[in-house]
């Protein structure tokens, strides 16, 4: 990448001089005159046109409608009023959401933080070496992402049936008054949701972190080793400082994902039962849908978003401000 | 150098995570060819006929249609798209580019959720909703900001001189983009090509909102009703998941390694 850099520079900086010699086949471009590079630039703009249209007509003039829309309140039909910041508000007022936002909490600790812990203790156990069979546990790890959202829910649901696996299991070992219909129940729908969540995000864990650990010099382990270090010390000393880069990707992407949680949930429990598995976006697709109140749902959505660009943000920050 | 008992234990955790994410996927594909309708496993007596079964009864061959004309369309528009934008932020520069690349990769970042409601009111106004157009557009422009950033990374990585040989020899930049850049950015059009097929077949939220009319929703909401209306017949449900993933786990089986390439670097854009 640096190289292609510094040769584009090179080819710009080179082309007035080059002009003059106007062999062809020369590297550097005889004819990058400002006023021809300019005409580039215009024609540029050309190619890019009918994405950028596209993109304004369906993310950008959305967002910005987004942001007026949840300062009034309207039911999608009737006349809008002003409602001030009272959608913003309904965050701190609204019982439905207040508990949306707490089970955002929870599900990053099982869309993210578990994932992680797995996925990184497992890539550091495997990566370095030649593992045989690397690419079939990299392709089975992985299979998740591929996955349908529709599919995963379709599968999650028979697992947790009341006929299902676990509770068959549970039966078969004499436990069989533990055994229930895991989505159903107000306590534990909540978990059984996060640990499909972390079936989901744990392949791309693993993978990445394995991926990073590759690039870091095996002198670096040998020279751990030499110095006597255990595979807990090297992990420490060798694996986790240098996978800091692949950490904070892991760590936008998985919680991004957890702020964002909707297929799964939407297709398995609707956010019930109850309110005991309601998400930020469920609450948005009933404001928006169900009863309309799109003042509310737009504010949701603003709310989301802010988050997730300070998420990505924060995350970026500091991973640069480690390089 | 790692001593061998280090290794066992590698292997053995390896195998355990992998036999916890292989379990609910093997376990649904014993249900879909169990002849049991309450989704009991079954394997002593293998139904084949769920498969066609579940076809018939959910309609998905109309589902199937729409999936198909949405996803090919979406893919085309997009991969086009892509390529042409990321040809001029890449290669040709951009009036602009300073204020317009942050503003394509603002809609990386910006959560689907925070605009589907403002469009959805806009679609309807629009009669976009429940068309063809409508969802194809949605996804096509949702997808925009990530093949511009994908196809600029790409085409960056060819060396100028190359183009400028071309021009050189008289080609303009539509001939250079078509014979020269493109032939040589090939693996990360098939990259995007892959991604945005997945992404869009396996879509669920956008169609939901944007599809109401089950003759123009996709594969994933025809799943959906299926499990509404055959609650009891659990085998075909089954049957019916493993019929919508195979075409992207096909894809996935022999292209994995564009499959992570693509998610892991377009992971990295943040």
């Amino acid at each position: 990448m640096s190289t292609v850099r510094e040769s584009r520079t090179r080819g710009a900086a080179a082309g007035h001089t080059g002009a003059a010699a106007g062999r062809p086949g020369r590297p550097s471009g005889s004819r990058t005159t400002a006023p021809y590079r300019r005409r580039r630039r215009w024609l540029g703009l050309v190619y890019l046109s009918p994405a950028l249209l596209i993109y304004a007509f369906v993310v950008l003039l959305p967002a910005g409608q987004g942001v007026r829309l949840s300062f009034v309140h309207w039911d999608g039909v009737t006349a809008a009023t002003n409602a001030g910041f009272s959608n913003y508000t309904g965050f701190l007022h609204d019982p439905t959401l207040r508990r949306a936002v707490a089970h955002t909490l929870f599900f990053i600790a099982f869309f993210s933080l578990l994932p992680i812990l797995l996925g990184m203790a497992s890539a550091a156990l495997t990566a370095r070496k030649e593992v045989r069979g690397a690419a079939v546990y990299r392709w089975v790890l992985f299979l998740p992402q591929v996955l349908t959202p529709a599919v995963a829910a379709v599968v999650w649901k028979r697992i947790y049936a009341p006929d299902g696996p676990i509770d068959s299991v549970l039966r078969a070992v004499g436990l069989g008054s533990l055994a229930r219909g895991w989505l159903g129940d107000y306590t534990w729908a909540l978990p059984a949701l996060g640990l499909a969540g972390t079936w989901a995000a744990y392949g791309l864990c693993m993978v990445l972190f394995a991926a990073g650990i590759q690039n870091i010099p095996s002198e670096l382990y040998d020279a751990a080793r030499m110095d006597g270090a255990g595979a807990l010390r090297e992990f420490f000393t060798v694996t986790l400082p240098g996978l800091r880069g692949q950490l904070a990707v892991v760590l936008t992407l998985t919680m991004l994902g957890a702020i964002r949680v909707f297929d799964i949930v939407w297709l398995t429990t609707k956010g019930g039962p109850g309110t005991s598995t309601i998400t930020p976006t469920v609450v948005l697709y009933q404001r928006a849908f169900a009863n309309p109140d799109v003042g509310a749902a737009c504010a949701i959505g603003v709310v989301l978003a802010v988050v997730s660009l300070v998420v990505s943000l924060v995350v970026v920050k500091i991973s640069e401000g480690d390089d | 150098m790692i001593s061998n008992r280090e290794k066992v234990f590698n292997y053995a955790v390896l195998t355990l995570l992998a036999a916890a994410v292989l379990f609910p996927v093997l376990w649904i594909l014993g249900v879909a060819v169990s002849p049991n309708t309450s989704g009991t496993l079954d394997l002593g007596h293998l139904s084949w006929s769920n498969f066609t079964d579940a076809w018939q009864q959910a309609d998905f061959s109309q589902y199937l249609k729409s999936s198909l004309i949405i996803t090919g369309s979406a893919v085309v528009l997009s991969t086009v798209l892509a390529i042409l934008s990321g040809y001029a932020f890449g290669v040709l520069g951009v009036v602009g580019e300073r204020l317009l690349f942050p503003l394509m990769l603002f809609g990386l970042m910006i959560p689907m959720e925070a605009i589907i409601v403002p469009l959805y009111y806009d679609f309807q106004s629009e009669g976009l909703t429940d068309t063809y157009q409508g969802i194809i557009l949605a996804h096509v422009g949702m997808g925009v900001g990530f093949g511009a950033f994908w196809m600029r990374a790409a085409f960056r990585s060819i060396p100028v001189s190359i183009g400028e040989s071309a021009q050189m020899d008289g080609a303009n930049s539509w001939t250079s983009l078509w014979r020269i850049y493109l032939p040589i950015a090939k693996p990360a059009v098939m990259t995007l090509v892959l991604l945005s097929f997945m992404w869009t077949w396996n879509d669920y939220f956008l169609s939901l909102i944007l599809v109401s009319d089950p003759a123009h929703q996709p594969l994933t909401l025809g799943l959906g009703a299926f499990s509404g209306r055959y609650m009891v017949h659990v085998n075909l449900l089954a049957a019916a998941a493993v019929i919508i993933s195979l075409p992207v786990v096909i894809l996935y089986l022999f292209f994995q390694r564009q499959f992570l390439r693509g998610m892991l670097s377009g992971a990295v854009k943040g």
